[in-house]
């Protein structure tokens, strides 16, 4: 199992109550941002909290994404489903969830303890974002090395996410980026709205968006 | 922290109504107020006007609404307000001014509602964010805009 050098304070949360379905949460942003990393960080740091999880990868027209996750090691391969997204990844998150709210049924169905399920949207554009008729929270992930004219650009998936996580903060000496300048105009284009700097490689960062998701969802103090 | 795991019922069915209103003369009545835009949540948490923190965790089949009860108890009632949307009123000057406003709200992905003449954009934000979108079309004065006031809610 991949260690986790960001160790997080034990913060169980509070479980599911028998009636409701699993937390769904999803993860969306640009190709190559580091979603799927996140994920393989986030999944040891959620697990060791005692959180019941699966995942629902997005990719174009393959499995790539699921496969990554199921050879990781991190997860059992059983709680890892695949949706083929085809051209437009934004379609089966937003206009037409219909194949990804099926796919989490059938784990939920699979697993019946699930508390968290999270959605990998396909790697998109700064458009992207969930419909809440298949997740109750999401997350947006862009990187340092995308430009730091990103939050600029007031693209709806930077604006309008629950948590903006801004990752590969280790990058920014090397592409000649402001790191402090680019989170203070991200903070301002989101009012304030919450948001982390993280290094999915090092695992900076990662725990706060665990707390995040247990706080928003899974209703940890 | 409370966890609501189901809606009790709408406020206006009769027996519900009873007894929201004997409760109200106690003055414990409590209201839960949210924005349009997260009723379709599950899940969240919030809190209520009399400042209790609660959790909100309904089964995907159930969707909150304006009036939903969510707590009936023997001494203490949370009742579900849906804030009113707010509509940025956008008027064309003329034809050719409204094809290019259809365009925006289209390739912006904008929730709109048709009024006569005018083109009604479901605000998520401030106005200024969606006028400085129109780019031209707004600062020349080719589309006239104002916003629909929401009416007072209880």
């Amino acid at each position: 199992m991949t260690s986790v050098t960001t160790t997080s304070p034990a913060m169980p949360p509070a479980r599911s109550p028998a009636r409701a379905s699993a937390a769904r949460i999803g993860i969306g942003g640009p190709v190559g941002s580091g979603k799927t990393a996140l994920i393989e960080r986030l999944i040891p740091v959620l697990t060791e909290r005692g959180i019941d999880l699966a995942v629902v990868t997005n990719d174009l027209v393959t499995k790539e994404d699921a496969e990554r996750l199921r050879r990781s090691g991190l997860i059992d391969p059983a709680r890892v489903s695949a949706v083929e997204a085809g051209a437009c990844p934004h379609t089966v998150i937003r206009e037409d969830p219909t194949l990804n709210i099926a796919a989490g049924d059938e784990l939920e169905a699979a697993f019946p303890g699930l508390e968290l399920l999270i959605f990998e949207s396909g790697g998109d554009n700064l458009a992207s974002t969930f419909s809440l008729d298949l997740v109750d929270w999401w997350i947006f992930v862009i990187d340092v090395a995308g430009g730091d004219d990103i939050p600029r650009k007031r693209g709806p998936g930077v604006l309008r996410c629950d948590l903006l996580v801004v990752n590969k903060t280790d990058l920014a000496p090397h592409v000649g980026i402001d790191l402090p300048a680019m989170l203070a105009e991200a903070s301002a284009v989101r009012g304030g709205k919450a948001m982390i700097a993280t290094n999915a490689r090092s695992g900076d960062g990662i725990a706060a968006v665990a707390d995040a998701i247990c706080r928003a969802v899974l209703f940890a103090p | 922290m409370r966890v609501i795991d189901r809606i009790i019922g709408n406020r206006s069915e009769p027996e519900i109504a009873r007894r929201l209103h004997h409760l109200d003369h106690r003055h414990a009545v409590d209201i839960l107020t949210i924005e349009t835009a997260d009723t379709a949540r599950r899940r969240l948490r919030a809190t209520t006007r009399g400042g209790e923190e609660i959790a909100i965790a309904l089964p995907r089949d159930e969707t909150l609404f304006d009036g939903a009860v969510l707590v009936l108890d023997p001494d203490r009632a949370i009742v579900l307000r849906v804030g009113a949307e707010r509509w940025l009123r956008l008027v064309p000057a003329d034809r050719a001014a409204a094809v290019e406003l259809g365009y925006h709200a289209g390739n912006l992905h904008w929730r709109v509602r048709f009024d006569g003449d005018a083109l009604l954009v479901a605000l998520d934000g401030e106005p200024d964010a969606y006028l400085a979108r129109l780019g031209a079309l707004a600062t020349d004065g080719r589309v006239a805009p104002s916003v629909d006031a929401p009416p007072e809610t209880i």
